[in-house]
């Protein structure tokens, strides 16, 4: 959950304004008779709530001075340091303490034959929410001030309202200040007021989130909602409202994070559809190939903290072009020494890229190492933005779309718009009068197998800010991007991107209904079933047989 | 798939036609040795860790001769032949649970670990061993024949079907891996204490399991051998060479399809079966998809199209990884990528290629020009 600063901030500014509306009144304020509220404090339980809850009442309006002596006082009185020697109270430095001084004038004074009153539990409660309200007000630390916000949440109906409100105007701190509007809000709702409250009702359902739901949905219990016509419709209403903005925002985060996903599945996939269009290879090595663009992203982030700390932020835009002629590198390589023998035998050469992955796998565990790699997030891809309800833009997985709209479109524009595109579609398409035709046919190949492998480099740039990366990452990945290919058509770009957002946005959907597991299940039966329709896939090439 | 791709495997032509070993003598050399080791089993009374290793390897040659029933003989490469063996483990597993609970009475950890008074309906029944081994093999056989059915009648062929079975398997793992399921989560199912009445520390007991393994490895190969040798089994490799022709000649190579994978499914589930129960344990890693990969490497390495190929390669490979994941653990993933590697480049017919000195790597028996 992003802590967003449009959730509160109407109701903060609200208290903000209505803070500088009452600053010359707390000019004039009262002064607080520091000797009877001690002598108060050293009384029964009747006089203690009757002084606390009188000081609750002016706390708003008080001199900071009296509130903060009070605020001393009334700890004392919690740790039992407070001596009560008739009508006088002594305040000690520690319980049991012999000397102690005047809690009304501050002179030294012994404290033999004093008696540390003890507090009833009521009392207790109430005497904690007074300390708390002087301590949110005067201590000049921020920690202090929010424990003091935390201590009056708990007990948030015995607080006025014009207390919280002081104590956001004088709030310095912008995150404790929107905590304050949030408590005060929340305060608002179970005030006394009517007209307070349905104010503070429609306030909420403005602002309308997940937590904002729980805490209308909490006042359906109040007696007022059985009693007052008004406050039940009003309520009503802004519950329907919110409950709405809420299940649109989850949809749209569903829909973005069923993107994401479907976006990393296209990188990985791509790849493999064309290798596979064009070779009849199918590549297991695949989820490998992603690991080693992952792990070059680590070795530039690594560079660039040792040689330039400078240029840090940018390891992930510096690492796009390492990690594909890292990937597109070991494929090509792999290609040349062993896939070129097997093209007539794809079983084979899926064994071969097995094979390829394992030694893959172990090479990178025993090189670097099996733990998840740690990454510094540049600020571009940390956070995000609340867009509407909880639905909250991540930086991270907009990088990945991003990066996979942009690979989208220069695969298309390679591939459609090259020699080499013109060469490998002719190739796919039919690969014996391409040769007659004078294409290197072979050349074609390693070129390909090179790409298809560079582009699943990316995927691993991509996925960096997202997934963990360790040495096995690949398995995560390469069944859901087989289940792509195989759903999509074989060799077609834009087949694979509609099984990936198919696939991608399925899982997603399904996910919170019925779980992780129950939703790949239903994925595959569905892919089972589309092939009965379909067995070539979505958008079957047409090619020579 | 386009003409260019040849997706069936450059294997020898078939054999001679007829029943028993008399085309095969490699193979019948073979069986006669699983026979006479479960006899020197029997009398000599080797070390329980030898005697325990024998039988697991036998197990895992019977899964491996289902596999290359189906890939050698028809062309149709399973990446999720780990189901139909975990299918046999697992049920296995439930009745030797079952069954330790009722003789026991003490409960089995997973009721323990779900907090469950007692076992879940489906278990019903499962302390009667010929229910179980009617259910295990009835199982796999099912799970076989939809899945087969959906794909072979969309014609989804090659590389195609090897994908979505390892999709199958995949799934199906994840799918134990939740403990919901009743059959141990993750844990899987372990402290099988009881075999048909007789505590599992009973002496001669691990004997018993690797003879009977061993048995059963030897019936089916004589089974398998006759199948391949059948008119049946020359139908198979018409299928495995072109489908196409065959179909057009009259013959209905779905059924022909949908028959043998079935068959194939209820040999792997037998394999795990005996395997279960001389491991001790069963859990979701038997359907990771690697080990299901690792059962065609099995074959490959061995040769596939060979039924003592398959045997061969099954126990070599699981004997060099019982040595060397001991000896060399760290070394072990290597060694295998690059005997894989080797046998798939050098050696197309695997191992047995040695046995018959025709050592002719790939890129020098191909020509020039591709067809």
């Amino acid at each position: 959950m992003v802590e967003g600063p449009g959730r509160f901030g109407l109701a903060g500014l609200l208290v903000w304004i209505a803070s500088l509306v009452m600053q010359p009144a707390l000019a004039a304020a009262a002064p607080l008779d520091r000797g009877a509220f001690a002598a108060a404090l050293c009384g029964d339980g009747a006089a203690q709530t009757r002084s606390v809850e009188s000081f609750l009442g002016i706390a708003s309006e008080a001199e900071s001075s009296d509130v903060a002596w009070a605020g001393t006082a009334l700890r004392a009185l919690l740790d039992r340091r407070l001596a009560c020697l008739g009508e006088t109270a002594l305040l000690l430095d520690r319980a049991g303490a012999a000397e102690g001084v005047d809690a009304a004038t501050g002179a030294a004074r012994p404290a033999a034959g004093g008696r540390s009153p003890v507090l009833g539990l009521r009392q207790r409660a109430l005497v904690e929410t007074a300390s708390g309200a002087a301590v949110l007000l005067t201590a000049p630390g921020v920690e202090a001030r929010r424990t003091g916000l935390a201590t009056l949440e708990r007990r948030i109906a015995a607080v006025p309202e014009a207390l919280l409100l002081r104590a956001a105007a004088a709030e310095t701190d912008p995150g404790l200040r929107l905590s304050l509007a949030a408590v005060a809000q929340s305060a608002a709702l179970s005030s006394a007021d009517p007209a307070r409250r349905l104010a503070a009702i429609r306030a909420v359902s403005e602002a309308p989130s997940g937590a904002a739901r729980s805490r209308l949905s909490a006042l359906k219990a109040d007696p007022a909602y059985g009693t007052d016509p008004a406050f039940r419709a009003t309520l009503d209403a802004a519950l329907a409202r919110v409950e709405r903005a809420v299940s649109i925002g989850d949809g749209l985060a569903v829909l973005y994070n069923g993107l994401s996903f479907a976006s990393i599945l296209f990188m990985a996939a791509a790849g493999l559809a064309i290798i596979f269009g064009l070779m009849g290879v199918i590549n297991l090595a695949q989820g490998e190939f992603i690991m080693i663009g992952a792990y070059a992203t680590y070795g530039v982030q690594e560079a660039l903290r040792r040689l330039a700390p400078a240029w840090l932020d940018s390891y992930l835009l510096v690492a796009i072009p390492v990690a594909f002629l890292a990937s597109a590198g070991v494929g090509i390589a792999i290609e040349a020494l062993i896939l070129r023998h097997l093209y007539r035998r794809p079983l084979m050469s899926l064994l071969a890229t097995w094979a390829v992955s394992l030694f893959l796998i172990n090479g990178v565990r025993v090189a670097v190492g099996s733990q998840n790699l740690q990454f510094t997030m540049p600020s571009y891809v940390s956070g995000g933005v609340p867009l509407y309800a909880d639905f909250v833009v991540t930086w991270n997985r907009l990088f990945a779309i991003a990066f996979a709209a942009v690979t989208l479109v220069l695969t298309l524009v390679i591939l459609k718009r090259t020699p080499l595109g013109l060469d490998i579609r002719a190739v796919t398409q039919n690969r014996d009068m391409a040769a007659c035709l004078g294409i290197r046919t072979r050349r074609v190949d390693r070129l390909a197998f090179g790409f298809g492998s560079g582009l699943a480099g990316l995927a691993g740039v991509a996925l960096c800010p997202i997934y963990s990366v360790n040495p096995g990452m690949g398995a995560n990945f390469i069944v859901d991007s087989f289940m792509v290919v195989v759903l999509g058509g074989v060799g077609t770009v834009v087949g694979t991107l509609v099984a990936a957002l198919g696939i991608g946005g399925a899982n997603v959907l399904i996910e919170p209904l019925y779980g992780a597991v129950a939703a790949k299940v239903i994925v595959l039966a569905g892919i089972i079933l589309f092939l009965q329709r379909r067995p070539e896939g979505l958008f079957a090439m047409r090619r020579r047989r | 798939m386009s003409g260019a791709v040849d997706l069936s495997p450059r294997i020898p032509a078939a054999r001679r036609i007829g029943a028993g070993f008399g085309g095969d003598p490699l193979l019948a050399g073979l069986v006669g040795l699983v026979l006479a080791s479960a006899l020197g089993l029997v009398l000599l009374q080797p070390a329980p860790y030898l005697v325990n290793m024998i039988g697991q390897l036998a197990a895992f040659a019977i899964l491996a001769v289902s596999l290359d029933l189906v890939w050698g003989y028809l062309g149709i490469l399973s990446l999720g032949h780990g189901l139909f063996f975990a299918i046999g483990g697992y049920v296995c597993a439930m009745h030797l649970l079952a069954h330790a609970y009722a003789v026991t009475g003490r409960a089995p950890d997973l009721m323990q670990f779900m907090g469950w008074k007692s076992l879940p309906a489906y278990w019903a029944g499962l302390t009667n061993a010929p229910y179980a081994l009617a259910l295990a093999l009835g199982l796999a056989v099912a799970v076989a024949f939809a899945f087969g059915l959906a794909s072979f009648r969309s014609r989804v062929n090659g590389v195609y079907f090897s994908i979505i079975s390892q999709a199958l398997v995949y799934v199906a793992m994840l799918l134990m891996f939740r403990n919901d399921t009743g059959l141990g989560g993750n844990n899987g199912m372990t402290g099988f204490d009881v075999l048909f009445g007789w505590p599992m520390s009973t002496p001669g007991i691990a004997t018993g399991l690797a003879v009977a393994t061993l048995v059963a490895l030897a019936g089916v190969l004589a089974g398998a051998r006759a199948l391949v040798a059948s008119p049946l089994g020359r139908r198979m490799l018409a299928c495995r060479d072109d489908e196409a022709r065959l179909r057009t000649l009259g013959y209905g190579t779905t059924r022909l399809k949908l028959g043998i994978w079935c068959l194939s499914a209820a040999i792997a589930a037998l394999a795990g079966i005996l395997y279960v129960p001389q491991v001790g344990i069963i859990n979701p890693r038997v359907l990771s998809p690697d080990l299901s990969i690792e059962i065609a490497v099995w074959v490959a390495i061995g040769g596939m199209g060979r039924l003592s190929g398959a045997v061969i390669g099954a126990v070599a490979v699981n004997a060099l990884k019982f040595w060397l994941s001991a000896a060399l653990p760290e070394a072990w993933p290597f060694i295998l990528s690059g005997l894989v590697l080797a046998v798939v480049l050098g050696l197309p017919n695997g191992l047995l290629d040695l046995a018959t000195l025709r050592l002719r790597p790939t890129w020098l028996r191909r020509g020039g020009a591709r067809p």
